[in-house]
């Protein structure tokens, strides 16, 4: 079922890049991708421009999508590699897991429990291929609120550092907040091992940890950098660079849903000129 | 989830909260009362909603009414402006309800653990939070995971595509948040006894405080191919006060009978603990066992 498998992606990643073009072609995004790449943490903000709350802090509300880059997307074309420009790929397998994870590419992409519609998890909700679909922000004194139009993921960030709970396992982890300066620093854990990275098999598991750092760089950009280590799937911590882009004013999400569970996969099969839909 | 443990805790809020008993409108009136409270409020002026909110009823089962069961409460009817409680039915769509009775184990959408729809979610045994800031609102339910982007008035309704949760326009009235919800489609039901509505349903729900902690949650039901008239429903919704209280995830997983069940992140089976070299064995015996075929 290899052929199937492989149609199955390649439907994805056409669906995927059709929705990705439509996004860059409103705003000319081909200069911004270089900056992406090379954005640290001593590109100071432009301090005056930035909107903030009445409590200083920067406000980060409003509607964004990530800032795939027009290079990745010629890179891939329909067919290729969607990764953002900034995912630092090929990410640090120790040996055991790296043959785990050449074993799910090659035989078991339908274990990508996207394909299950399921969850994303952190940092795949803001990456590929949900990361194409915007996310609404909304931020007070006590909360930093994500709400994503993929698969209707919710996000809601405490900013006062509080600690993780115990005994609590979830597809997005448990989320803690504070700020540092005016980057949002946010801990990730208490995933439940279910998760993966992207719909290549690249994958974490139960101890994976994630630090966000979000700074907003302009008005309408805000820079994501997330630390993801593992120590039980990668040899070392590796970080992520995105960048966000503000969508225009006037555009709402709309409810994204995804319930057939198991019998997509019987029709991304069906598609591939497999009447049956069943597969191995 | 451990639905058994939570309709215990529920049941036994529901019990607690017998003497908070619902008023019901003086009947044929739409149910909308002169409040006094003066709600706190946010920067902007409007009235702050913010908060963990949930319903201490077990009217999720059946908001006609229901007697009491086994290590669950009973519940008067949510139904405030017909004269025996019940909804009013035209003749047809009352025996496509007392079909999907017969058959709600498994015809009940939520079973397949879609998003619930409105009213419904906002009933449901599991909280809710409402997020505010100026010019933003916004409700994340517990179950599912779903939510509502609560736009102003002044952005149209989407027209021609349903959604589980429906298409939410609000304004105030007063210290009233009034949404307007269409485009719900006819994918939902309102409770777990096959209480549904068409895809014409257009609900108009009121949010009052009227306390600190309490809040009156109102819905207007119009839906001309399945009700005979419009028809209200009135609940009290109560804040979680607990001091870092939280809407925990709600995922459901599949099961071997192909379908979907609630797993609390606090059961210790949400967990999946990897073992690599038993699942690299695994591997090669399959890849074996595929070679020799």
């Amino acid at each position: 079922m290899i052929g199937g498998q492989r149609g199955f992606v390649r439907a994805r990643n056409a669906i995927f890049a059709a929705g990705a073009l439509i996004f860059i072609a409103i705003p000319p995004a081909g200069a911004q991708v270089a900056q992406q790449t090379t954005q640290t943490a001593a590109d100071k903000p432009e301090q005056a421009a930035i909107p903030r709350l009445a409590d200083g802090h920067p406000n980060l509300q409003g509607t964004w999508h990530n800032e795939v880059g027009a290079a990745a997307l010629r890179k891939a074309g329909p067919f290729g590699d969607y990764h953002s420009p900034g995912v630092p790929l090929p990410y640090p397998y120790l040996p055991i897991t790296q043959k785990i994870k050449d074993y799910r590419f090659a035989h078991d992409l339908y274990g990508d429990p996207e394909a299950h519609c399921h969850l994303p998890g952190v940092p795949r909700e803001i990456e590929q291929p949900s990361g194409i679909f915007p996310f609404k922000i909304i931020q007070d004194e006590k909360y930093v609120v994500i709400l994503f139009e993929y698969t209707h993921d919710v996000r809601i960030i405490p900013e006062d550092a509080s600690p993780h709970p115990s005994h609590y396992a979830a597809w997005d982890g448990d989320s803690r907040g504070h700020w540092d300066g005016d980057t949002l620093v946010v801990d990730v854990a208490n995933f439940n091992g279910r998760t993966w990275l992207d719909m290549d098999a690249n994958f974490v598991d139960e101890n994976e940890h994630v630090v966000e750092r979000y700074t907003m760089t302009s008005p309408d950009s805000i820079a994501l950098a997330a630390t993801v280590e593992d120590a039980t799937v990668f040899s070392r911590p590796w970080t992520m660079h995105l960048m966000l882009k503000r969508n225009p004013a006037k555009e709402h999400l709309v409810e994204y849903d995804c319930h057939e569970g198991e019998r997509d996969v019987d029709h991304y099969l069906q598609s591939e000129g497999n009447p049956s839909g069943k597969h191995e | 989830m451990n639905r058994k443990l939570l309709l215990s805790i529920w049941a036994a809020g529901a019990a607690m909260c017998m003497a908070c008993a619902i008023p019901r409108a003086a009947l044929g009136n739409p149910p909308q009362e002169k409040e006094t409270y003066s709600p706190p409020r946010l920067s902007d002026g409007t009235p702050d909603l913010r908060g963990i909110w949930e319903a201490r009823t077990t009217a999720y089962l059946n908001i006609e009414g229901h007697a009491k069961e086994k290590g669950i409460a009973a519940s008067k009817s949510l139904v405030v402006d017909t004269a025996d409680g019940k909804i009013p039915y035209l003749p047809d769509a009352r025996k496509q309800r007392d079909d999907n009775f017969a058959k709600r184990e498994s015809a009940d959408p939520a079973s397949n653990c879609f998003q619930a729809g409105v009213p419904r979610a906002v009933y449901l045994p599991t909280p809710f939070q409402i997020v505010q800031s100026p010019g933003n609102l916004a409700i994340v339910y517990t179950d599912a995971h779903a939510y509502r982007i609560v736009d102003p008035t002044a952005v149209p309704h989407d027209d021609g595509i349903d959604y589980f949760m429906g298409d939410s326009r609000s304004h105030w009235e007063g210290n009233t948040l009034v949404i307007d919800v269409v485009d719900l489609g006819d994918e939902t039901w309102l409770d777990e006894a096959g209480n549904y509505h068409s895809d014409q349903l257009h609900v108009v729900e009121r949010y009052t405080l009227v306390g600190p902690n309490t809040m009156r949650y109102e819905a207007r039901l119009e839906d001309s191919k399945v009700y005979s008239k419009p028809w209200s429903i009135r609940l009290l919704l109560y804040r979680d006060m607990r001091a870092g209280a939280r809407i925990t995830e709600d995922e459901c997983l599949e099961g071997p009978d192909r379908r979907w069940h609630h797993l609390s992140p606090s059961d210790p089976r949400a967990i999946l603990h990897h073992d690599y070299a038993a699942e690299l064995a695994a591997a090669a015996k399959n890849n074996t066992d595929q070679a020799k075929q």
